[in-house]
Order: structure tokens, then C-alpha cells, then sequence
């Protein structure tokens, strides 16, 4: 039985699993494209009759339209594989995005990040494995929401579950409460940025930092303003080059203890772990440096980076179900939510004295 | 009876691939000109 399993052809050819993410890629494309519609028909609708209203970006339309259509009707199966392609999009849009970034300012703006993460990384860390004990919380999932919070959300739990041999439940928790905790995120933020008179470029850092899955710390740095997401997009890309170097140094931990394998090619492991988009946003923005492209071909450059963050703020709302959520027990949400209490404190204090000492 | 091996976690790594190349042709593709120029 298992080797005709085996033996046998894939169930589904690639023109079929290519057929299958249409519907969920429309889908993708209707909810980010009717946020666009709603922020432009606001825009004109309050400028032509002279009432006085903050503009509210699409990202919140279309995170918001996605999370309504999620937790009243669901989103029915046949949508799920393109809705899933929303991180594809990210990825895709950030590399793109590196061309509106000249290499001296990711160098500057990324060597201040790096700095930040560094100071902000051991601090998290330290702090959530004490909330972890305080909790009684299993210590692989403690290694796991720490991960999660102090670099980069999911990818760094899913990057971490395997080489520290977690279990799968405990994945499951650290990945629910970090979701839940990046939704939140994603209106908190740009409420106290606001409140704290943040300029673009000390907010758009901040969010890149503190908040810790990709998608949301885009969508939180384009809530506020269009230069402050380009900025978050750069702090989180900073963030996320340490992944290899974090899990590396659990999976050591943990195989010292004989609770999982040991790795063996740290390079090879390194190399494994390293997020490859960060690579092509460095030669995108290598290239437009060099002025190997046009001003208007930047320009058509940013603008494809913007639909494909469309789609992905769109698969943002769309996979977050808040009753799934909720089943995930208090104790990992609870640790998490304090630690990212935590971080985003900590963070905002780097990030006002970076933008007083180092000028932002 | 042949031992089935559990899928190797490498989803994130060819999803960064395909992404990456997805970006860079339409990079060059814009480069070229072979594509009018995108409007926001």
C-alpha cells in the first residue's frame, strides 16, 4: 500500500494547482482593490463637500473588509490556496520595494536598525523566557513565542519548530497568539504613533521592529503614512536577516540538552534558514543605485510593489479568524501579549534615542 | 514495507525563490520596456 502511495503520480498536475488559486487570488485582488475604491471615494466624497477627515488608507479597508467576510460568511475552501499566496505577494512587493531605496540609505538606515534589534533581541528574549517561567509555560513553546516576538513572527516559528524538535501543538499556540497579537498591533500602532507626534521615518522604524510578523509590520507601517511603511518594510528586513542566526543558537541550546538533533554545518544551516527575498531586495536597490533604471521605470517599480502589497494586506484580514484565535487557551496569549508589551516599550525608547542621537 | 519520509520544511525557502524571480523579471520586463508603464 505505501509504495503505490508513494509511486504514484501527484494528485493534482501543476496547471491544476495553478487553476486552483485563481478564485482565491480574485478574491485576493477584489477586497484589496475595494479598499483602494473606498479610500479614493472618501477622499472625494469629504474634498467636494469641504468636510475636514483623516484619510485612512486602504491597507485598513482591506484588512478590515477581509476580517468581516472571514468571521461572519468564512471564506469557503475553494478560495483557500490563492488567499494563501497573500505571503508570496509580500515577498514579491518587498524585493520590489528595494527600488526605491538608494544602498547607502538600507546601509545607514539598516545599520541603525541592526543596532536597535541587536539591543531589543537580547532584551526580549531574556524577558519573555522569564514570563515563560512565571506562566509555568512548556520551555520549548517559551523558546518558540520568544522567537516569534523577538525576530519575525511565524516564518521564525515555523524556521525554529523543526531544529529544536517542538511539537506541533506548541507551534500551533505560539503561532495563534503572535497572530493575534500582530491584528492588534496593526491598530494600536498608528494610534500612538500619532498620539506621539512621530515623524515618518522614527515610526515606520518602530513599527518594523516591534511588531512581528512581516505582513502586519508592513500593514502597520502603511496605516501611517506611505514613507513610513517603506521604512517598517526596511526595519523588519533587518530583523528578519537574523532569523538563521537566533534559531541557530536554540537549536545548539536545546541539542546540548539532548532534546534535539545536533546541527551539523553551521554554514549549511545558516544558508538554509536566511530568508533569500532579503538578497533580492539588496540587488534591486543595488541596481537603482547604479542607475540601471529610468525614473519612470522606478516609478513603475514602486507601483508594482504597491499592488503586491494590496493582495497581501488582503490575505492579511482574510486568514485572521478570531474564533480560532480564542480556542488557543489564555496562558501562551497572555505571556506573548505581555512580552510584546514589553518590546513595543522597549523599542519605542531605542527608537526616540536613535532619532535624537543618531538623526534618524 | 518503504519508510515514508515526512516532507522536508523547504515551503518558505522556494516560496522566497519564486518570489524573488517573480520580482526580478518584472524588473527587467519594466527595464526592457516590455511592459507600459504600472499605475497606482
Amino acid at each position: 500500500m505505501a509504495t503505490s502511495a508513494i509511486s504514484a503520480p501527484r494528485p493534482t498536475s501543476l496547471s491544476r494547482q495553478f487553476v486552483a488559486l485563481i478564485p482565491g487570488l480574485l478574491l485576493l485582488a477584489a477586497v484589496g482593490y475595494a479598499g483602494k475604491l473606498i479610500e479614493q471615494s472618501i477622499a472625494i466624497y469629504t474634498k467636494s463637500h469641504h468636510i475636514t477627515f483623516p484619510n485612512i488608507e486602504y491597507v485598513l479597508w482591506a484588512i478590515v473588509i477581509g476580517l468581516v467576510i472571514a468571521n461572519t460568511v468564512g471564506v469557503p475552501r475553494i478560495f483557500a490556496p490563492g488567499v494563501a499566496t497573500y505571503e508570496f505577494w509580500l515577498k514579491a512587493g518587498i524585493v520590489l520595494l528595494g527600488s526605491r531605496f538608494l544602498l547607502g540609505d538600507v546601509l545607514h538606515l539598516g545599520g541603525i536598525s541592526l543596532l536597535l534589534v541587536a539591543v531589543a533581541l537580547t532584551l526580549s528574549l531574556t524577558f519573555m523566557h522569564l514570563l515563560g517561567r512565571i506562566f509555568k509555560l512548556k520551555p520549548k513553546l517559551t523558546s518558540l513565542l520568544a522567537i516569534g516576538s523577538a525576530i519575525c513572527g511565524v516564518s521564525a516559528i515555523i524556521a525554529a519548530k523543526p531544529s529544536i524538535d517542538a511539537d506541533d501543538e506548541d507551534a500551533s499556540y505560539a503561532i495563534a497568539a503572535i497572530l493575534a497579537l500582530g491584528a492588534i498591533s496593526l491598530f494600536t500602532f498608528p494610534l500612538i504613533g500619532h498620539s506621539l507626534h512621530f515623524s515618518d521615518k522614527a515610526y515606520g522604524l518602530w513599527a518594523g521592529l516591534a511588531v512581528d510578523n512581516t505582513a502586519e509590520a508592513t500593514a502597520a507601517g502603511a496605516l501611517y503614512s506611505d514613507a513610513a511603511g517603506k521604512v517598517a518594510v526596511l526595519a523588519k528586513t533587518t530583523r528578519n536577516a537574523l532569523i538563521g542566526f537566533v534559531v541557530l543558537a536554540y537549536a545548539i541550546y536545546w541539542a546540548s540538552r539532548g532534546q534535539a538533533q545536533a546541527v551539523g554545518n553551521k554554514a549549511e544551516f545558516l544558508w538554509r534558514k536566511f530568508p533569500k527575498f532579503v538578497l533580492g531586495f539588496l540587488l534591486i536597490s543595488l541596481l537603482a543605485t547604479l542607475g540601471f533604471f529610468s525614473k519612470p521605470q522606478l516609478a513603475s517599480l514602486a507601483n508594482l510593489s504597491r499592488w503586491a502589497f494590496l493582495l497581501t494586506f488582503a490575505g492579511v484580514g482574510l486568514r485572521t479568524n478570531l474564533r480560532e484565535l480564542g480556542k488557543q487557551g489564555w496562558r501562551p496569549f497572555a505571556v506573548g501579549a505581555i512580552g510584546e508589551v514589553f518590546i513595543a516599550l522597549v523599542t519605542l525608547g531605542l527608537v526616540y534615542g536613535a532619532d535624537k542621537f543618531l538623526h534618524l | 514495507m518503504p519508510e515514508v519520509k515526512p516532507a522536508a520544511p523547504r515551503r518558505s525557502i522556494s516560496l522566497d525563490v519564486y518570489a524573488v524571480s517573480l520580482a526580478l523579471i518584472l524588473a527587467l520586463l519594466v527595464r526592457l520596456n516590455l511592459i507600459p508603464p504600472v499605475k497606482w
